[in-house]
């Protein structure tokens, strides 16, 4: 690499670390740090004033027998994959027929997206209202028009999780976006050759557009499953995670023991989650096949 | 479209249009609902959910502008995530332009730690945030969202940023060293300007990011001065009690900007995602 002729000076040196120490200052203060405080942390009994009493495992012992923490690993996982296995099926589905220009595709591409430049927190304030008991919508509906009795969609044990994830999971319009634009760039010409060779519609989706997708779908995945674990805002303001812990997640857990000054073990929820995360990630990596999500959204 | 009446194609059609249709009203019924309702009475919301106003009242919305305290919510939020934006964009683009332009020992490795803090889930460093937040004792202010806003984001930026500064082709630069430009020069006219589209892309996310967050809101703040937007409608429904159409108002009140940026530019977010997302 010629354009670096001049970088054997000492004062090169100088300018790059220069150039790169903000981020690094702020990358060591807000991940690398915070990781390894939250690692050391789980091993100790603290509950944020004082100093911190290293007591080995202890927190892990007592969260792994935790009644609460299970049902918190089993929604995160829950979470996961229908964000992984619905949300983006969904979005891959509706990315295809988009891919074949129906009438109206942009102004329908556009509506998709609207819910994604909206906060979290003001749909899940809306959704709250439609599913409320008094006056919600979805209540009115199965009431008036279906005849049946009120739900307690949040109130209701066996429901809320569904209840909390579904307002979540049809908002399918960042995936959809990514996986259209990724389609847009397989050739026309594969479709044409197909039609003559008398593949049905179908088919040409199973045997062109899937297979050619398939790093972008990966992506996709892996990316929903990630945010599906960190998801917080709809729990924490629709249920809280109740009821009975019904809703809890591993983020609302973590949230809910340093709220009553149980820091120590809030982090070692953290570093569990941040486990389960990674192991997520490279079980699914595993099972679908090599892929890096990064090179694959560079491509 | 020889099969255009055939008993398949039509049983396709209608498949496709349910699944496009069921979609359609997932993204827009919730918002036109609340939309509607927030024009509405209180009385006329208890006695059915779904009908159009008898009225439609204004005075929702002067109550929302009245209880709420939005001028002050949305100025923080303005603050915060503007500032955010700008701190993170600069930075990142001094330290993508080293990893992406500079050939030296463990430029690599740099990258990929720094680049594979996406795969953190952020809520998973609450305690150690708050902790260091406190000790710098900017605990309840703009300057502690702004600091993490700005510093969260900073993986995806740089991978963003780094990965389209490696686009730019070497013989501009090389035509400028011999032109005399030094390192910063490089930097400053030739690198950081050709970059702008990757920047933008970065500072999109991060915005997003900064605008709609919810959890550091409510973890590194407690009082008015430093409450932002989202932050700001968690405690709607304690400042408006019962009077849920008021609430509703204020919602759509917050929604506004967003919506309305997206209304105009819709085709630019949708290609400035994707570009940046998904480089064709």
């Amino acid at each position: 690499m010629s354009s670096t002729a001049k970088s054997g000076k000492k004062s090169s040196w100088l300018l790059r670390l220069l150039f790169l120490s903000p981020v690094l200052i702020l990358f060591a203060g807000f991940f690398v740090y915070p990781f390894f405080f939250t690692l050391y942390a789980s091993f100790t009994r603290w509950r944020g004033i004082g100093a911190m009493q290293f007591i080995g495992i202890g927190n892990y012992v007592k969260i792994f027998a935790d009644g609460t923490f299970h049902l918190a690993l089993r929604n995160n996982f829950i979470w996961a994959l229908s964000h992984g296995f619905v949300q983006i099926p969904f979005a891959a589905l509706v990315a295809m027929i988009l891919l074949r220009e129906p009438k109206g595709w942009r102004f329908l591409r556009t509506v998709y997206f609207l819910p994604n430049v909206i906060s979290t927190v003001a749909l899940t304030m809306v959704w709250s209202s439609l599913y409320n008991v008094q006056f919600g919508l979805i209540n009115e509906f199965l009431v008036k028009i279906l005849g049946k009795q009120t739900v307690h969609f949040l109130g209701n044990p066996d429901i809320a999780l569904s209840a909390v994830i579904f307002q979540t999971v049809i908002y399918i319009g960042y995936f959809m976006i990514i996986l259209l634009s990724a389609g847009m760039n397989i050739p026309k010409e594969l479709y044409e050759a197909a039609q003559i060779d008398g593949a049905s519609v179908v088919q040409q989706e199973r045997f062109i557009t899937l297979p050619m997708l398939r790093g972008t779908l990966l992506t996709s995945i892996t990316l929903a499953m990630a945010y599906g674990v960190r998801h917080f805002e709809s729990t924490y303001l629709m249920t809280g995670g109740g009821p009975a812990y019904a809703t809890t997640t591993m983020g609302i857990d973590l949230f809910q023991k340093m709220d009553a000054l149980r820091y120590s073990e809030a982090s070692t929820v953290g570093v569990l989650l941040i486990l389960f995360g990674t192991v997520l990630i490279v079980a699914i990596r595993k099972i679908f096949g090599k892929s890096d999500p990064m090179s694959d959204m560079a491509q | 479209m020889k099969h255009a009446f055939s008993l398949s194609h039509i049983s396709a059609q209608i498949l496709k249009w349910t699944v496009l249709l069921f979609f359609l009203s997932a993204a827009l019924f919730p918002l036109v609902w609340l939309l509607i309702n927030s024009f509405r009475s209180n009385l006329e919301l208890q006695i059915t959910s779904f009908a159009l106003p008898e009225r439609w009242l204004i005075g929702n919305y002067e109550r929302a502008l009245q209880v709420a305290s939005l001028p002050r919510l949305f100025f923080n939020s303005i603050v915060a995530s503007f500032s955010a934006v700008i701190i993170n964009v600069l930075i990142s683009s001094l330290a993508g332009f080293v990893l992406s332009r500079e050939v030296f020992k463990g430029r690599d490795t740099i990258y990929t730690i720094v680049t594979a803090g996406v795969l953190i889930p952020i809520i998973a460093f609450m305690v150690p945030y708050f902790s260091l937040i406190t000790k710098l004792g900017i605990y309840d202010s703009l300057s502690a969202l702004i600091l993490v806003y700005a510093s969260v984001n900073i993986p995806v930026s740089m991978f963003l940023i780094t990965s389209f500064m490696r686009s730019i082709p070497k013989e501009l630069e090389e035509a400028a060293i011999i032109d005399g430009c030094g390192f910063v020069q490089r930097f400053s006219k030739i690198v950081f300007p050709l970059s702008q589209s990757g920047l933008v892309t970065a500072g999109t996310f991060c915005f997003i990011y900064s605008w709609n967050d919810f959890i550091m809101a409510m973890l590194l703040t407690s009082g008015l001065s430093a409450r932002t937007v989202q932050l700001g409608i968690k405690f709607f429904t304690s400042q408006f009690i019962t009077d849920y159409t008021s609430m509703f108002a204020a919602i759509i009140i917050t929604m506004i900007p967003s919506v309305g940026a997206y209304v105009f530019l819709h085709n630019r977010i949708i290609s400035g995602l994707t570009a940046g997302a998904v480089k064709g």
